[in-house]
């Protein structure tokens, strides 16, 4: 009688167990088909609005001198790719401008976290340069660009300097707040647990102030891409910036957007990039549902 | 007097701590505070909300220094952070950003041990501390007593000395604060630091301490001293309550205690008597 009941009881235990296998299981499938649900809505989307600009050109309706073609933007490209621009091959122009991209945000997001950081921990310092600092990051720093063309010439020095100027103020005002927001708990710990003034900086102000460097570093990579194509328009003998500049001079709308591509492209994959590096440094963090939801937009 | 001379006792003469608001007006947080805590005794310090409690540990750390009057710790003026001192806040003080080893050899690291010998002194403690296992989790992902148990082990790795905790375990869960208490009570019988235990919790307070404090509603004082003199070890905390002797204490200290909650409480309740009293 006993082993009955308790191989019924056995069974209870089994089937539930079975019944939750099952519903995550259903739930997971739930889940996959809903991904590919959307995965094929975007495409369709994608078609949709190829095909329209592409058969309105073909048909007429949209006026392919000023807004070009999508067949016309990928011979433009293929064109370039193939027999290179005015200024060199292609690549070459690519190269040029990521760069001093490049460039431009190693040097800004150093200076800006540098800066950031020391402001932030000696208060002296804050109050003396914060309204200077304000003063600068409320010009409008693009017309900078043209400053640094007369000082450092057409080449890649006046690029970088824009871009890390762009990039420097998104950073610093981050790291800044960052470390004016470290929980002074954890600064008194460390400091009775025998920590020295750069101790603390090391393992508590810099860490805790990581995840503001981390979300600027985002916005900071697209200043550090428009820095460049923005100062090669004010002046430059290569880059994206210049065949974009040219294609306008010359009314190539294709040639404008296949440059535009070419440009989204890199700053997505530069952005992918950026997200890798970020979940790696922010690992430590707790998984929660509304920040994947951001990332998913 | 001359036994708070020894390694972590703690002698604080008529000392005061003002502090200025950030809308400029001075507030006293304690005013003439005189406490003795012998080396190796457990004191706890009991009052009403806002009453300086913290503060008073504060100084003894040498997070601050006090407006008038002399902190000693073993025997020395506080100046700078006090040696052999730990510090076990109510929330707990763990870099979120490292793993439950890292964050325990942080004191030993501080003390410029190298990162291996302090990783593995960090794992020795863990295991005191009932937490093997556990080494590589990240303290979000730990539970409330947990995480508690990685700050006891933090705290203690240094050796202290003195023992500084601020509440330290309210904001833990009934059950989980009286399995914390015996296990702090463990620990403690084990290396002997004098611990200065700031709680609101009478009963943890006479569980627990030596000695209890009763300090006055804000800016706070030292009313009244009251030794515990329940034999040690205590055993469990939970059962300690029904004692006969638990229960004298408790209606002698509560009696001290009740006047400056009923003065605290109602000064809350009317903000301009608040305002004459910080003045």
């Amino acid at each position: 009688m006993t082993s009955q009941i308790e191989a019924q009881a056995a069974l209870n235990v089994s089937d539930a167990e079975g019944d939750e296998h099952a519903i995550a299981l259903a739930a997971r499938e739930r889940r996959r088909r809903r991904k590919y649900l959307v995965l094929f809505t975007q495409v369709v989307v994608l078609v949709i609005i190829l095909a329209t600009w592409e058969f309105g050109t073909r048909f007429g309706l949209i006026d392919p001198f000023f807004f070009g073609s999508p067949t016309g933007i990928v011979l433009r490209l293929a064109d370039w790719f193939a027999n290179g621009t005015a200024y060199g091959p292609f690549w070459e122009q690519v190269w040029i401008t990521l760069e001093e991209a490049l460039l431009g945000f190693v040097f800004g997001v150093g200076s800006g976290v540098v800066l950031g950081v020391l402001l932030g921990e000696v208060p002296f310092l804050a109050d003396v340069f914060g309204p200077y600092i304000k003063i600068v990051n409320a010009l409008p720093r693009i017309v900078l660009g043209s400053i640094f063309v007369i000082w450092l010439g057409l080449g890649l020095p006046s690029k970088v300097l824009l871009a890390a100027v762009l990039v420097f103020f998104v950073v610093f005002f981050n790291a800044f707040q960052g470390v004016r927001t470290v929980d002074r708990n954890l600064v008194a710990n460390a400091r009775i647990l025998g920590a020295s003034r750069l101790q603390v900086v090391q393992h508590v102000v810099i860490p805790s102030a990581m995840t503001w460097i981390i979300a600027s570093l985002h916005v900071a990579l697209g200043f550090s891409i428009i820095g460049a194509i923005v100062g090669e328009f004010l002046g430059a003998q290569g880059g994206l910036g210049l065949v974009i500049a040219t294609a306008q001079n010359t009314f190539d709308a294709s040639g404008v957007f296949g440059a535009m591509l070419v440009i989204g492209i890199l700053a997505l994959a530069a952005e992918g990039l950026m997200s890798q590096i970020e979940r790696r440094l922010l690992a430590w963090r707790p998984k929660s549902t509304s920040e994947n939801n951001i990332a998913g937009i | 007097m001359d036994d708070a001379e020894g390694m972590g006792g703690v002698e604080m003469t008529n000392v005061t701590k003002r502090f200025v608001t950030p809308s400029g007006e001075a507030m006293t947080a304690i005013r003439d505070v005189n406490l003795v805590v012998k080396p190796g005794q457990f004191c706890a310090i009991v009052g009403p909300t806002g009453c300086g409690k913290s503060t008073t540990l504060t100084l003894a750390a040498g997070l601050e220094r006090p407006s008038a009057g002399i902190v000693k710790v073993s025997g020395r003026p506080v100046g700078g952070i006090t040696k052999g001192a730990s510090f076990v806040f109510q929330t707990d003080a763990l870099l979120p950003w490292k793993p439950v080893e890292a964050n325990v050899a942080l004191g030993p690291i501080f003390r410029g041990t190298s990162k291996k010998a302090a990783l593995s002194q960090a794992r020795e403690w863990l295991r005191i501390v009932g937490l093997s296992g556990f080494e590589h989790h990240y303290p979000h992902q730990l539970s409330g007593g947990m995480r508690k148990r990685v700050s006891l082990a933090a705290a203690l790795i240094n050796e202290p000395t003195m023992l500084l905790m601020d509440e330290p375990f309210s904001a833990l869960d009934v059950q989980t604060r009286a399995i914390m208490s015996n296990e702090l009570l463990t620990l403690w019988e084990k290396s002997r630091p004098s611990v200065m235990f700031v709680t609101h919790d009478l009963e943890e307070a006479i569980a627990l301490a030596d000695r209890v404090v009763v300090m006055t509603a804000g800016p706070g004082t030292v009313k009244a001293t009251f030794d515990v003199d329940l034999p040690r070890p205590r055993g469990a905390v939970q059962e300690i309550r029904f004692q006969q002797r638990f229960l004298e204490l408790y209606r002698q200290i509560w009696e001290s205690l009740r006047e400056e909650v009923t003065r605290a409480y109602s000064r809350q309740a009317d903000p301009n008597a608040a305002k004459r009293g910080a003045a």
